[in-house]
């Protein structure tokens, strides 16, 4: 676990070392100390309310007031000044109810929520699932991200590269099962707004209808904005909606979500480009307070080769994906040659496929090991029919009667790795080979268009030709601007530009209401505290993860419809039940090492636990070794572990995974409950020699002590 | 150095870059998994994407990260 300090769990330790020590003295101070511990110690566990803070000053400046002894004040005084320095830290306690340090156990957040860019509470949908509570599910990933329809399928799922469980075999598939929630409540229309806060009055313009502005736009007409997105495409969506093919992304997906974000008051005004159609002096007399910045990323590199302004047929990625996107579906050629390694590159490919073009050929100069598109996304490329070229540079388009005929290459070959390690492409000499191609589409990158923007002229530009925000709170150089999404990371995932509208829309609120900005990260909230599901361990190892089923691919190279078909109810309630809730886990590995070295027994085979090196899980091993002795559950710091005696047996737990099942014995004797004979067995094993008098017996504690009472009695001493 | 998705990294000094904020410092020496890396070229000096162990995922510059397992 992190080693880092955490403040709220100092000052609980402080006061209970304090209390502890016999130096306060005076009955009231104690008093008063004690209440002040069990305050913080709520502040610690997650219960404690908004008096809480106050409730603990206020205590302190008794202390300090009464002045009863000098140690009194001295605690009082300490308090108040360690509770005053570390104000936002106990809020942040108080509101989250997480503490990402990890030294308070029961508001340790789960790696995947922490993971999550947005900071959804991965654990608790996860599970609502699995409860076939869909509504209930997406209105805890609303909370955080207001499009969880779309997230559940485009997601890059930084969640799963952290799951636990994927240390034990394969990682939860979170992002389906976020898709197949969203998909059941939106078919149920149970997917519904929160309750927006009452109007404020105040105006906030957003530039680009994106998955940052909309996210924003969301978060602020929910806190009483009046909020207008401009957008300069006649859709919303932005790079969702132009960016992202309707085989990976469906259209109606996007309209439905953008639509609820609509129905919360949000205007949105298609077809209008800023310093076009509108100006920042125009906004500004419509009213317009505050401004944010999300134009996104839509402008492409160019191959700067020879030949390539010069031909028809040399369509950019992102142009192309965009008439398409925005309902062009004329095959744009026969032969295509797509020029790039990345995902939109994939994408172009996968496009032209689907509007007829014969050959599709995807040319990278690097290997395919180095291809940065997702592994995923060539794979299945590449089962469509999609061709790849390795190793092959671009030098020059050429063409015919204004229309691009081919594209002259080299092949390279990969150089020794170099200072940084990176092995780069060099030209084979004499290798040049012409690829016929009517159709060239560069996809080696996209970048900002700044048009409109000069008018913010505070705003700062970085060396990327990227917006420059402090990435905590969004905001730009300018007062009252700020940024977010591709405009401000250059290219990057659909997820990343929501976090950043979220962070945003807390940064303008923040900004209006005079509040400080925070100086750190957020850090995620806690939005449930679910019970787990009971499942046998040898369930919960043999639960695999659920294979998706995939359009034909004779249907997938002919249409748009989407390649991923969803799970079905089954799928998705087995799937939610193999989390392994490290939200309750925190994985602090105690349970273990009482087990392995005070108790002697090495029953818990959990490798999962360490994240650097993490090592052979076996759940089900836990039934062969463990004697029920429930050290492991006495000493687990939030309950994770848990034992229990029920119906007649001994029954050790992980967060609701049965991991030893005993019969319980009961004493010849009385009836009391003995345990099960295992453990039996090792208390007799370990005590023989000292107390011997059970004689085989099955019998308790307090009729073995009686009974040897019984038999010193009728000791007769020996004769003097 | 060329990074992929799934491989494992540390942060293991501070960046030159202008991306680096202040907070960043706390992030050194923390492990963590690329889950985004340059997309599009592999360029060395894009920002990638990374999931620190207990400190949640942001994006960064390259020159900070070395790969710790494949």
């Amino acid at each position: 676990m992190d080693s880092q300090t955490c403040s709220v769990k100092k000052l609980h330790d402080q006061i209970e070392q304090t209390l502890n020590n016999g130096s306060l003295s005076h009955p009231r101070c104690r008093q008063r100390a004690t209440e002040i511990f069990d305050l913080v110690h709520d502040v610690s566990q997650g219960l404690a309310g908004d008096d809480h803070f106050d409730s603990i000053l206020e205590l302190a400046q008794n202390l300090v007031d009464e002045g009863l002894t000098p140690a009194c004040r001295e605690l009082g005084e300490h308090v108040a000044a360690f509770v005053d320095q570390h104000q936002e830290e106990f809020i942040s306690h108080i509101r989250t109810h997480t503490c990402p340090t990890g030294r308070c156990p029961m508001l340790t957040p789960a790696p995947c929520q922490m993971a999550c860019p947005a900071g959804i509470d991965i654990p608790s949908y996860v599970t609502l699932v699995g409860q076939g509570k869909y509504a209930e599910a997406i209105s805890v990933i609303r909370r955080d991200n207001p499009f969880p329809w779309v997230c559940g399928l485009v997601c890059t799922h930084p969640c799963e590269f952290m799951c636990v469980r994927g240390r034990m075999d394969k990682s939860i598939a979170i992002m389906d099962l976020k898709g197949f929630a969203a998909e059941k409540a939106m078919s149920a229309q149970s997917y519904q707004n929160p309750e927006p806060g009452p109007d404020n009055g105040r105006k906030i313009c957003i530039i680009g209808g994106g998955p940052g502005g909309l996210t924003a736009a969301y978060y602020l007409a929910l806190r009483g904005y009046r909020v207008t997105v401009i957008e300069a495409l006649p859709v919303a969506g932005g790079m969702m909606m132009v960016g992202i093919p309707r085989y990976r992304l469906p259209r109606e997906v996007i309209d439905r979500e953008v639509a609820m974000i609509e129905s919360l008051g949000v205007e949105i005004r298609l077809n209008t480009r800023l310093g076009k159609d509108v100006t920042i002096e125009s906004l500004r007399s419509e009213g317009f307070e505050g401004f944010l910045l999300a134009i996104g990323a839509h402008g492409s590199y160019k191959l700067m080769i020879p030949g390539e302004d010069d031909y028809e047929g040399v369509i950019p990625a992102v142009s192309f994906l965009r008439r398409v996107s925005l309902g062009d579906h004329r095959r744009p050629g026969k032969k295509v040659a797509v020029v790039g390694g990345g995902n939109v590159a994939i994408d172009a490919a996968r496009t032209c496929l689907r509007l007829g073009c014969e050959r599709v050929t995807i040319l990278y100069r690097r290997t395919h090991d180095q291809m940065p598109a997702h592994h995923e996304e060539v794979v299945e490329a590449e089962e469509e029919g999609v061709s790849f070229s390795y190793l092959t540079i671009p030098k020059q388009v050429q063409g015919a009667d204004g229309r691009a005929t081919g594209i002259v290459c080299v092949r390279a070959e990969l150089s020794e790795p170099d200072g940084s390690g990176r092995r780069r492409p060099v030209p084979v000499e004499g290798s040049e080979h012409v690829i016929e191609a009517d159709v060239i589409i560069p996809a080696i990158g996209q970048e900002i268009r700044p048009q409109g923007l000069e008018a913010f002229e505070e705003v700062d530009w970085t060396r990327r030709n990227t917006i420059r925000v402090h990435t905590v709170t969004m905001q730009t150089n300018q007062q009252g601007v700020f940024a977010v999404g591709d405009a401000v990371t250059g290219p990057a995932t659909v997820v990343e530009a929501i976090a950043g509208g979220k962070k945003a829309a807390s940064a303008i609120h923040r900004h209006f209401e005079g509040i400080a900005q925070p100086a750190l990260p957020r850090v995620p909230v806690r939005r449930r505290r679910l019970p787990h599901f009971d499942l046998p361990a040898s369930l919960k190892t043999d639960l695999d993860r659920p294979k998706m089923h995939q359009l034909s691919n004779d249907r997938r190279r002919i249409t748009f419809q989407q390649v991923h078909l969803g799970f079905n109810e089954q799928q998705a309630h087995e799937e939610s039940k193999r989390c392994l809730r490290c939200d309750i886990c925190i994985r602090c590995g105690r349970c273990v090492e009482i087990c392995r070295d005070k108790m002697g027994i090495e029953a818990l085979c959990l490798g999962y636990l360490d994240f650097d090196t993490p090592g052979p899980t076996d759940l089900r091993i836990t039934a062969e070794r463990c004697i029920a002795c429930g050290a492991c559950a006495t000493n687990c710091p939030t309950g994770a572990m848990q034992m229990t005696d029920r119906d007649g047996y001994r029954e050790l737990s992980l967060c609701g995974t049965v991991l030893n099942r005993l019969q319980l014995e009961y004493c010849e004797v009385c009836g009391a409950v003995l345990g099960p004979a295992r453990y039996h067995d090792y208390i007799v094993k370990r005590v023989r020699d000292v107390s011997p008098t059970s004689n085989g017996r099955r019998i308790c504690l307090e009729c073995a002590r009686r009974q040897s009472g019984g038999q010193h009695a009728e000791i007769t001493p020996p004769p003097r | 150095m060329t990074f992929r998705q799934g491989q494992k990294v540390e942060i293991f000094q501070r960046s030159t870059d202008e991306s680096w904020e202040d907070y960043m410092e706390a992030f050194i020496g923390l492990h963590g998994i690329i889950t985004d890396p340059d997309v599009s070229k592999n360029d060395p000096d894009a920002l990638i994407e990374v999931s620190l162990d207990e400190k949640g995922t942001h994006r960064l510059p390259q020159d900070c990260l070395r790969i710790i397992e494949q």
